[in-house]
């Protein structure tokens, strides 16, 4: 089999399998290296599979807006699979007068770009939820926003690329990028060579790495955050649910279950025993701010907890972008836990950049080198 | 945070033995297991075990886990019942869930010996209520008190599964066959030959077609398997049966040693998921122990061993005992633990067949194929011979570590020898006074008392007997051959019960004189 | 291992068996033919798997299928059983209550 392609994508998770299949769907070659031996093994299998416009950055608004109206309410015909998309709302949810500022911010943020997000009082909350408690007194409402499944769209787009011919080969870990004759080109892994006549570097936090070997360094970090998951319990509702305390955020799930993340206070700086390990304190945290806001689960039963490494950007949004001074190279990452709801107009995104066409959306905000010192 | 020296994951005999060692040479212990009752799988085993004395040979499982128990109290060992540890986080830091609440431990060194879980295999209608693992039936029987069924088809020819269709028969059920897929019975001849006399037929290379019914179980269709385990068409076999219970194999329970991030392997010799440890079971991380069946799937006597050397292991990480006393206890349980590995079931002959014992006599292949040693090849067993007067008849035909039966004889008529394994011998210049304790020492019941000249035209068989009620003296009903066939009229002449004997009762039965060495299990006439 | 590393190479076509339509994870009701269909999917190693069809995902976390998943899969990649990585173990190791992991004594460091 030969070690060549027109477009080389680095990451199997949902951004590196959905460009593949935009990009396949055109008709180019392609070949996806993933370091895990199985796909989507990063964040896109981790996530709590929020497609939410409300509290996202004015500058991803754009990105977001374009999914939900496009893309996601015609994905599972696309992919043939159904990826458990709901477009039912998102409530971030307050407790007190501090919360109830946070959100009123937020949703003016996103209204001024053009999102249909308004604040709620208690009564109207339990009224799109009754399941809330009454210590929730107020909260953002974003009837667009949603949630989907993100194994099922990760393998979605994996399958789908994969049934157009893309390759994708695991257990193949980046070394380095190497410039041939001035253009990024050349992939060297633990156990080969690969070319390509371009590059998409899409594999999270590792993408820092990888960049650094031709030079280009992303100002991020990553953190260990974690997230759970319950039996399955009858239906309950099927808005997406968040904080304005960022205490926790899931949904209930087409299987019943509810999966949720949510965070100890401890997360920048979990350690990890090199297998994502969660800690022993944060599922039980987690708990206790769901029962706050949803009594009803108290018996629910957890029946997993997991943990997995967001790659968190210096100002919060990712980096999407041609690199001109290492032509051939495309980044995409840094996604700072919100890349699961966008991934669809970023893999076509990516697909246009690939073939050199003018993108759809203005990406300019997205630049790799738009980070700069404090003075 | 709450710390001990040393935290026990499981209260079987692994647990237990490592927390003994341990508490012994100074440690402070703790011992946790997610069950209402204590030690793991001992307290379902009420068969006797074998081996030789280091090995607790002819104590029946449950009392060596009550002496287990008592033992690991009175070290100060504290053993804490359900207690889920649903965790083991870094910095050996372990979360045990107790009735509502979850509480936070480190220890500063951990032993994993969660044990195994059974294996399951599909067949069409797995899933009916009515299909069960032979432990589960174990547990039903022997910790609650609940017949599985009343009629049942066991799946596996394994010690396992051999074990526990007698503990059935015990219980009152009625097993309709014992079923393999395999072309030999796995488990010892002995248990193998106590299950056929009752007369339950045995089904070599077969295995389940399907199993029958609407809402639970009301039969099965077995058939026979080529070579490549194929089902050969027309050699179905059907069993109205309420009850299929599957002894087809065990898997460790090794999950938590994943979790805290332990190196693991697939190790099918093992069992399945594996953590790589050294030869004191220490796992890739320094202070983390593991034993018994979830380090590899073997049985509880050797658990109780590994237990102890993790145990002493752990005296020595923490710095309570030298590497010297470390090496010395080694050596010792590790003598002990390679005699529990010879023989014809030594792990390295697994799946094996073995056509002579370590002597140079043919291996019964009827015991093999059908449970029980056909009339031609039981003459070729040095137990077995003939003389006047009463004397023992050891149907022991197999390599197995094991010598209770040696010292149980006060007249030394019986010797093995320092080779544990070899097969028993009878001394024909020593005199058998009919005590019969043999009969009782053997665990694999494979001793009888046979008095051909008890009277003119009749002799006497003594049996090891472990069902209820009791014969009475005096009542009359059948010899059952080793196939479990009936083929004479018998007479209880005596039941002899005694503390030494554990439970063992002794029936001896007369039969025709041509019936002595046939008559091996007694029927009465209902 | 080299050959389920490279997504390419398709274990052949899918034929169907007789016994497709047998439970194999009763917790989630996943069936042999789903698992055997998943793998000519591309779903190649356990995780995949679970992931796309939930196969030991139900509240056994897979004591009771893991081994019976990894047979099939193996088989029909026509590789060992012992080659393919088990699923990852993910505490708790028993369902438990969400009021129940919320009450914690004793976890200050």
């Amino acid at each position: 089999m030969c070690n060549t392609a027109e477009v080389i994508i680095v990451g199997s998770g949902v951004i590196g399998c959905a460009a593949a299949y935009y990009l396949a769907k055109q008709g180019v070659s392609v070949l996806v290296l993933e370091r895990d031996q199985s796909i989507g093994n990063g964040g896109s299998s981790r996530n709590g599979g929020g497609v939410r416009q409300s509290g996202r950055d004015p500058r991803e608004l754009p990105l977001a807006m374009y999914a939900v109206e496009h893309m996601w309410p015609k994905l599972s015909e696309e992919l043939e699979i159904d990826v458990e998309y709901h477009k039912q709302g998102n409530l971030r949810l307050g407790k007190t007068e501090r919360h109830m500022e946070i959100l009123q911010g937020l949703t003016e943020r996103a209204a001024a770009c053009g999102l249909d997000v308004h604040m709620i009082d208690g009564a109207e909350v339990r009224k799109i939820n009754p399941y809330l408690s009454d210590e929730v007194i107020g909260a953002s409402w974003c009837a667009t926003d949603g949630h989907a499944n993100p194994l099922l769209t990760t393998l979605g787009y994996y399958r789908k690329a994969r049934a157009l011919g893309v390759r994708f080969c695991t257990e193949e870990e980046v070394v380095a990028i190497q410039k041939i004759r001035g253009k990024a080109r050349r992939i060297i892994t633990a156990k080969a060579v690969y070319e390509g006549e371009t590059i998409i570097v899409a594999a999270g936090y590792e993408s820092r790495a990888i960049a650094s070997t031709v030079g280009i360094d992303i100002p991020m970090r990553k953190e260990l955050i974690e997230a759970l998951v319950t039996e399955a319990e009858p239906k309950m509702f099927a808005q997406m649910l968040g904080t304005a305390d960022a205490d926790f955020y899931g949904h209930q799930t087409d299987h019943g279950s509810f999966v949720f993340g949510g965070a100890s206070g401890m997360e920048s700086v979990n350690k990890d025993n090199g297998n994502m390990a969660v800690s022993s304190i944060t599922a039980p945290c987690i708990c206790r701010g769901i029962m706050k806001y949803i009594p009803k689960l108290a018996d629910a039963k957890i029946v997993r907890t997991w943990a997995g490494y967001e790659d968190l950007c210096i100002d919060g949004v990712p980096v999407i972008s041609s690199v001109e001074e290492v032509p051939g190279l495309i980044l995409a990452c840094a996604f700072t836990g919100h890349g699961f709801g966008i991934s669809p107009v970023v893999g076509k995104l990516l697909s246009q950049m690939a073939l050199g066409e003018e993108t759809f959306l203005d990406i300019r905000e997205f630049r790799y080198d738009r980070f700069q010192a404090a003075i | 945070m709450k710390r001990y020296d040393l935290i026990v994951v499981g209260a079987g005999p692994s647990g237990l033995s490592a927390a003994i060692e341990g508490a012994k040479r100074g440690l402070q212990v703790v011992v946790f297991d997610e069950n209402e009752k204590p030690g793991g799988q001992l307290f379902k085993q009420i068969h006797k075990f074998f081996g030789s004395k280091e090995h607790k040979a002819k104590i029946r499982g449950f009392v060596i886990g009550e002496q287990l128990l008592k033992e690991a109290s009175e070290l100060g060992v504290k053993v804490v019942l359900n207690a889920t540890v649903t965790g083991l986080y870094m910095d050996k830091e372990l979360v045990v869930k107790i009735a509502d609440t979850i509480y936070h431990y480190k220890g500063d060194a951990i032993l994993i010996a969660t044990g195994a879980a059974e294996n399951m295999v599909t067949f069409e209608g797995w899933t009916l209520p009515g299909v069960i693992g032979a432990g589960a039936a174990q547990t039903m029987m022997n910790l609650h008190g609940v017949k599985p069924g009343n009629r049942i088809l066991m799946l596996g020819s394994g010690n396992v599964g051999l074990v526990v269709s007698f503990q059935l028969l015990q219980c009152g059920c009625e097993v309709a066959a014992l079923v393999d897929a395999a072309p030999r019975v796995g488990g010892y001849g002995v248990h193998a030959a106590k299950v056929a006399r009752c007369g339950v037929p045995f089904y070599l290379s077969h295995t389940i077609v399907k199993a029958e019914g609407e809402e639970c179980v009301t039969g099965v269709t077995i058939a026979e398997v080529d070579k490549k385990f194929q089902f050969i068409p027309g050699t179905e076999k059907h069993f109205d049966v309420d009850t299929i219970c599957l002894a087809v194999g065990l898997s460790p329970m090794s999950q938590l040693l994943k979790i805290a991030g332990c190196e693991m392997e697939d190790n099918p010799k093992r069992g399945g998921q594996v953590p790589i440890c050294n030869e004191y079971g220490e796992t890739s991380i320094k202070g983390i122990f593991v034993a018994g069946d979830v380090s590899g799937v073997e049985e509880a006597s050797s658990a109780m061993i590994e237990g102890r050397i993790a145990g002493i292991a752990a005296a020595q990480y923490l710095g309570y005992i030298g590497i010297e006393e470390l090496e010395e206890k080694f050596e010792e349980n590790k003598a002990a633990l390679e005699g529990l590995r010879q023989g014809m079931f030594a792990p390295e002959n697994r799946g094996k067949l073995i056509e002579r014992t370590e002597e140079g006599i043919p291996v019964s292949m009827n015991l093999l194929t059908k449970g029980y040693i056909a009339e031609d090849e039981i003459e070729r067993y040095p137990g077995v011979t003939h003389r006047a007067g009463i004397h023992p008849v050891m149907e022991c035909s197999q390599n197995i570590p094991c010598n209770p039966c040696q010292d149980a004889c006060p007249r030394h008529c019986i010797q093995i020898g320092s080779h544990i394994t070899s097969l028993p011998v009878v001394d024909e210049s020593a005199q058998c006074v009919g005590c019969g304790l043999c009969v009782a020492a053997c665990s694999g019941q494979a001793i009888f008392l046979v008095q051909e000249d008890y009277e003119p035209g009749y002799g006497t068989v003594t049996i090891p007997y472990e069902f209820l009620p009791l014969p009475q003296k005096g009542e009359k009903g059948y010899g059952l051959d080793r196939s479990g066939q009936r083929v004479c009229e018998a007479q209880v002449m005596e039941v002899k019960t005694a503390k030494t004997f554990d439970h063992t009762n002794l029936l001896t039965i007369r039969v025709p004189v041509d019936m002595v060495g046939k008559a091996r299990f007694y029927r009465k006439i209902f | 291992m080299q050959h389920i590393n490279d997504r390419a190479i398709a274990p052949g076509t899918f034929i169907p068996e007789p016994d497709d339509d047998r439970i194999i994870c009763r917790c989630e009701e996943v069936t042999k033919g789903e698992i055997r269909r998943a793998v000519h999917e591309g779903m190649y190693t356990i995780t995949e798997i679970r992931r796309y069809l939930r196969t030991g995902m139900g509240l056994c976390q897979g004591q009771t299928c893991a081994r019976l998943v990894k047979g099939i899969v193996a088989k029909e990649l026509g590789i060992s059983p012992a080659e393919l990585i088990p699923a990852t173990s993910r505490a708790p190791m028993r369902p438990v209550e969400m009021k129940v992991l919320a009450k914690e004594e004793g976890r200050h460091v």
